[in-house]
């Protein structure tokens, strides 16, 4: 039926034009050695080759690599405690679902700023440390530092996004299952391990897929927070930040593609690994 | 029996105790960072740097959001964050559940490739695309424009996605009865279908409405000129302008984010039920 093509076309259109094409063309442009205001050469696999031998191409994998390694499982588990904990009849549920999720819709850019003045050197988290009696460092200035304090504003913000996912997941499993587990004299921890995280894998297989794309993708955080240098000294410089830096600030389009027909494989790799390690058919 | 039902009872009591506990910690973890930004806000440039930091201010003073509004155009940045978002909004409205219910309700060729290629396209985020899009934008001569900043949002996979599931949960008897009136597809579409997944297209508004207003990315790749800012984007070559000014940039911060939670405190329930539709599939 001719409706249903005049239906779809306009949006097929658009998603082609900005997210598929874009991707296709990546891989094109891979092939080539160009600066956006010379002429292209075709470069064969050159810019791949120069990716895989340049110490600041590992460098963005190596920190791309760990915040996804730290974040992913962090935010993963915190988000499934507070879910459950959120799911057992308590009072001011509406609140704390609320005020967890909050940072979730905030936008990203304003959270950098508001966290780069709490990482400040003489900033609230440093105050707050020395009444503790401890020595804070100036978070963001020292390599050391700088991609843990981005970390930790990550799971801060996301981590409310995946309660919520996992609260719903939550809200499927049969009240039934657990009575029955608590009949046979299931402590609340068993009954948590033995029924809520098994019957939570379709949903915690979502959470660390999104979670690995999200991390992956890393952008905005870094960006704002070392002033679009990556800096200091390359430790918070992703791969996405990377591909940035190639087109705006070294025009060498044929890298920042290659590192995109890279960042792509690597993503989908991932999420398929994932998804035979935890997208088993779960046994009731 | 009876002693041990007693115990059980407290122990449960205990443990809600200590929930209650490990939750309130952190919902103050989460309010934290914001009643910072809030209070520092209020103070003068020599209070927000005293050290070690004071919670309360000496005195409230809302000079900073009087300030800010002259020193930048923040007024220009809103008004582009609003046409961004309201463009944004608009056309996944439209776009998303046309596609959305042809998926659905249609037969036509190639529509199985067509739901596969929105499934694929679900799985590449905006970033990871952000040469390629920006090559693209430029040829297409919608740098520093509102078109811009519009349509490369325009359709999200995810949107074209919830709205066929909407669509796919109404009976098909109904528009059998209006086929019979000899009512027209589109027309069945518009006036019939459309008004019962109205649940749907709130929450395909909402997360709409959110994607565009705190973009950071897109603002950045296509408005050079810093009247075509939006306010995510403004506020933060503000703060590298003005990187010592700490109470502007948070009162900054704190009028960017009130717009926000109004729309979420207005609209919770759509945003955790966009997120239970779109999440778990």
């Amino acid at each position: 039926m001719r409706m249903g093509v005049l239906m779809t076309a306009p949006a097929i259109a658009l998603l082609f034009l900005f997210t598929l094409g874009p991707a296709l063309y990546a891989f094109y442009l891979s092939f080539f050695s160009w600066s956006l205001l010379n002429r292209m050469h075709y470069a064969g696999l050159s810019n791949f080759g120069y990716l895989l031998t340049s110490h600041l191409f590992w460098t963005a994998v190596a920190n791309t690599a760990s915040f996804a390694l730290v974040v992913v499982p962090t935010q993963t588990m915190v988000a499934l405690v507070i879910a459950v904990l959120l799911n057992q009849n308590l009072p001011a549920r509406g609140f704390f679902r609320l005020a967890f999720f909050f940072p979730a819709v905030s936008s990203s850019a304003v959270i950098s700023i508001i966290f780069m003045w709490i990482y400040n050197k003489f900033g609230i988290l440093n105050g707050l440390l020395a009444t503790l009696g401890l020595h804070g460092p100036n978070w963001l200035a020292n390599p050391l530092f700088a991609l843990k304090a981005i970390m930790i504003m990550n799971i801060w913000t996301t981590s409310g996004y995946f309660m919520v996912v996992f609260l719903s997941g939550l809200q499927a499993i049969p009240q039934s299952i657990y009575d029955a587990a608590e009949i046979d004299g299931a402590s609340a921890w068993q009954r948590f391990i033995r029924v809520t995280v098994p019957l939570l894998k379709p949903t915690t297989f979502f959470v660390v897929v999104m979670g690995i794309i999200g991390t992956l993708q890393m952008f905005d955080q870094s960006f704002i927070l070392s002033g679009g240098t990556g800096g200091p000294l390359h430790s918070t410089t992703t791969v996405v930040l990377l591909i940035y830096q190639y087109i705006f600030s070294y025009g060498k389009v044929g890298y920042g593609a290659a590192a995109t027909v890279i960042l792509f494989a690597v993503t989908m790799g991932v999420t398929l690994v994932v998804n035979r390690w935890l997208g088993k058919a779960i046994e009731y | 029996m009876a002693q041990g039902r007693t115990s059980r009872r407290a122990r449960s009591r205990i443990s809600r105790a200590a929930y209650l506990v490990i939750l309130a910690f952190g919902a103050l973890a989460m309010f934290i960072p914001f009643a910072w930004s809030l209070s520092t806000s209020l103070k003068p440039l020599s209070e927000a740097l005293a050290y070690p930091p004071q919670w309360i201010p000496r005195v409230f003073d809302w000079a900073n959001y009087v300030k800010i509004w002259k020193l930048v155009p923040l007024a220009r940045w809103f008004g582009n964050s609003a046409i961004a978002a309201f463009g944004v909004t608009v056309a996944n409205l439209v776009l998303d559940s046309m596609a959305g219910y042809a998926l659905a309700r249609l037969d036509f060729r190639g529509k199985r490739l067509l739901f596969l290629g929105v499934l694929a396209m679900l799985m590449v985020p905006f970033q990871s695309v952000m040469l390629p899009v920006y090559i693209i934008l430029k040829d297409l001569g919608l740098l520093d424009n509102y078109y811009g900043l519009i349509l490369p949002l325009a359709v999200q996979a995810v949107g074209v996605f919830l709205m066929r599931q909407a669509f796919l949960n109404l009976p098909e008897e109904l528009e059998d009865a209006a086929a019979m009136d000899g009512a027209g597809r589109f027309r069945m579409f518009w006036q019939l279908s459309l008004p019962l997944v109205i649940p749907s297209l709130l929450t395909l508004g909402l997360i709409s409405f959110m994607l565009s207003w705190n973009n950071f990315l897109l603002p950045l790749l296509v408005a050079n000129q810093p009247n075509l800012w939006t306010v995510p984007l403004g506020v933060v070559m503000f703060q590298q302008e003005y990187f010592v000014n700490w109470p502007y940039l948070m009162a900054a911060a704190v009028m960017t984010t009130i717009p926000v939670a109004v729309v979420f405190l207005a609209f919770q329930k759509w945003f955790v039920k966009g997120i239970a539709t779109t999440g778990i599939r």
